[in-house]
């Protein structure tokens, strides 16, 4: 299929912008769209709003102080960053985690999954202007939230890795586990009632199908990860490749629309499969301790570590010298999903440009990791300038 | 011809307004608290808060100056948009009907296109803030396309509003004129008397297809979702009204509870030969039909996602359609 694509030379009618601050977007950040009779012709999204240095303030802390801020990056996938922190000082270090561990960790991050879709599926239809499915679907999430408090002490940060297992909080006992179990048994039958009214709603369907479409070959070429690429038919998930999801049966699922349609159904059928994946985790749950306590800190070189979160890849990668954190380098999934955004928006209506940024599952304030600064004659400035204006 | 104009009519037309004003600022509140939020499975604001207080407490706020080239015009428009529906109003008591040009459905179209024009020229007086450029080059893609002409999102609002006058309120005006191709008049007298005498049109299949297109018309013209086009939150926000603030804000709130309201009296005066007359049973009629017609609306609006111009246009195009059918029907 060609590529849609606004040529250079293309007389452009106008910009329109939106943000930083827009009732559409959760997040701080400013989408340029050029447009033609409302029809967008090209999309430039510009993030950097919210920038915190997170990276920055973690080289020459402590291992796992360091791993405690990153559960910071993120409101919604808090736990996948600690965990992919830990991971990555637990493959550095050697360690060898009790398998109950892990089955907590894949208990917890699958309800992290969950929460995550349906925020997502509840921002979707708030961008539609459906406030009552979008209502209903915070309905539903509420009964995840309730469980990440139970397990991990907070609603929001609930992370439970930390290196050698997870926390002595986070422990499950027959209590929690039917509680988990009677959760999930709640989830799914109202996601399947929802996704059931939601594919039967005429007006919706014309509102989403065949908008904000994404061709498979321009998703690779923009290296999108996660749900995101799996709804244009790419069946790519990273879970497979992590040793904590051998012992379980589920299924990657794909959609072929590549539209709108296609990025909200996919979160669905994924609810379904991470529900699934609870379930065998709580039927299997090895005894035993939960954390390993055994291992010795020494200096590592580079240590690299992806994980499959909620919206995409997620890459922590840092050194270890003397139990200080060096060189820390975090690439969150939305970094890698901002061209497809970008993308999505072309050929469709103003009022939908929005809904093609949600659909990529945007999560800006998370990306935001470094910034460069020009001067007003548009030169841009090296480090020895910046910091000779430091005083 | 001579007009009779006493004391007790203009008393009974004031404290009608009062009623409908009162009854105005309470309806936003109604359809938030008792239809949306039931339907949602929340409880929902007061009753009183989003019509009433958010008015009273929007007149003790602090005024900001919009971006405007003509603030003092931009600041106006709510207040023409005020006296536009006041007008409809007052053509619609019986005690105006004997100024047959004022009580007539031309004038009522006038004063009602009054109204869309105003939210025209809102737009296009408004450049807030929230489309400001950013003062630095933008890098992140390249800065690929310097140098543009910005529009505001007031702009696109304002746009839509001229789109919305030129094909949107087809099917409203068309439903307006069904009664009059029924009654062979024009005037909101004989189309109440004709009602009176040979039964409601709402009875008539004319007037039942009227009904359905008078309220998909009603719906466009208070920007309801899934028509609210001309303030969609997914991209213009507020549209036409963002930079109203203080006591224009507050008539912005008044107009609309008080538009609710009068469209309902309108629909009583049309189709059903109701005439709004104070201290008889015709006047609870009246506030019944003007409560039902908002219900319906919020629950139309609560299962809808907004409309882009996909749907927008066919359902136009089809709902005057179904107008033009009546019409005809009412005509032979």
């Amino acid at each position: 299929m060609e590529e849609k694509k606004a040529k250079k030379q293309e007389i452009i009618e106008t910009e329109i912008q939106m943000g930083t601050v827009h009732p559409a977007a959760l997040e701080p950040y400013r989408v340029r769209f050029f447009v033609e009779d409302e029809i967008i012709k090209d999309a430039e999204i510009t993030i950097g709003v919210n920038h915190r240095g997170i990276e920055r303030i973690m080289e020459g802390l402590p291992v796992e102080k360091a791993n405690m801020l990153t559960e910071k990056i993120c409101g919604i996938c808090s736990n996948s960053h600690t965990w992919n922190s830990v991971r990555t000082a637990e493959i550095g270090l050697g360690v060898e985690l009790p398998e109950r561990a892990v089955y907590i960790r894949v208990i917890v991050g699958e309800l992290e999954r969950l929460h995550s879709h349906l925020l997502y599926l509840g921002h979707g239809c708030e961008t539609l202007a459906h406030e009552t499915f979008s209502m209903r679907v915070f309905y539903i999430r509420e009964t995840i939230m309730e469980l990440l408090g139970m397990i991990g002490g907070n609603r929001v940060q609930y992370g439970c890795s930390i290196i050698g297992g997870v926390r002595p909080r986070c422990e499950l006992d027959d209590n929690r586990i039917r509680r988990i179990l009677d959760g999930m048994d709640l989830v799914e039958k109202n996601v399947a009632e929802f996704a059931d009214r939601f594919v039967h709603d005429s007006i919706v369907l014309s509102r989403i199908t065949g908008t904000g479409y994404i061709p498979q070959e321009q998703a690779l070429k923009l290296a999108v990860t996660g749900p995101t690429l799996r709804a244009t038919g790419v069946k790519r998930d990273l879970r497979t490749d992590m040793y904590e999801y051998d012992n379980f049966d589920y299924d990657i699922i794909t959609q072929d629309t590549a539209d709108v349609k296609a990025q909200l159904l996919m979160r669905v059928f994924e609810i379904f499969e991470s529900i699934k994946i609870i379930r065998q985790a709580i039927r299997d749950l090895p005894e035993g301790k939960i954390t390993d306590r055994s291992w010795e800190m020494v200096d590592t070189g580079l240590i690299e570590s992806y994980i499959e979160v909620p919206r995409g890849t997620l890459y922590h990668s840092y050194a270890i010298e003397d139990g200080r954190v060096r060189h820390s380098i975090v690439r969150t999934p939305s970094m890698t999903n901002i061209g497809a955004m970008q993308y999505a928006c072309i050929d469709n209506h103003i009022t939908d440009g929005q809904l093609c940024i949600v659909q990529c599952d945007p999560c800006f304030t998370c990306s935001d990791r470094a910034i460069e600064v020009y001067d007003t004659k548009n030169n841009k400035l090296d480090k020895s300038i910046l910091q000779s204006n430091i005083h | 011809m001579a007009y009779e104009i006493s004391l007790i009519s203009i008393l009974e037309v004031i404290l009608t307004l009062i009623i409908a004003l009162f009854i105005g600022v309470l309806i936003p509140g109604i359809e938030r608290k008792y239809v949306q939020a039931r339907i949602q499975q929340r409880i929902g604001p007061p009753v009183t808060s989003p019509g009433l207080w958010a008015s009273v407490k929007f007149l003790f706020k602090e005024n900001i100056r919009p971006n405007s080239p003509a603030p003092g015009l931009y600041k106006a428009m709510p207040i023409l948009c005020f006296i536009a529906v006041l007008a409809v109003f007052l053509a619609l008591m019986p005690e105006n009907y004997q100024f047959m040009a004022f009580a007539s459905l031309i004038a009522i179209v006038g004063f009602l296109k009054v109204e869309e024009i105003a939210y025209v020229l809102m737009g296009s007086l408004s450049k807030s803030v929230m489309s400001i450029n950013l003062r630095f080059p933008d890098h992140a893609k390249g800065a690929e396309r310097p140098g543009l002409l910005v529009s505001s999102i007031e702009d696109i609002s304002s746009n839509r509003s001229l789109r919305m006058i030129i094909f949107g309120s087809f099917p409203l005006y068309l439903a307006l004129f069904i009664p009059a191709a029924l009654s062979k008049s024009i005037y909101l007298g004989d189309i109440v008397a004709y009602q009176q005498a040979n039964g409601p049109f709402l009875f008539t299949l004319a007037g039942i297809i009227g009904t359905v297109v008078f309220f998909i018309g009603y719906m466009i013209l208070l920007n309801e979702y899934p028509f609210s086009y001309i303030k969609a939150k997914s991209d213009v926000i507020e549209g036409p009204y963002m930079e109203l603030a203080s006591k224009y804000r507050t008539f912005v709130y008044l107009t609309r509870g008080f538009l609710i309201f009068t469209l309902g009296l309108m629909y009583c005066v049309l189709f059903l030969g109701v005439a709004p007359e104070l201290f008889s049973l015709k006047f609870i009629v009246c506030i019944i039909v003007s409560l039902i017609l908002p219900v319906i609306m919020a629950i139309v609006s609560a299962f809808s996602p907004i409309f882009t111009n996909r749907q927008l246009y066919p359902t136009i195009l089809v709902t005057s359609a179904f107008g033009a059918l009546a019409m005809v029907i009412a005509l032979f």
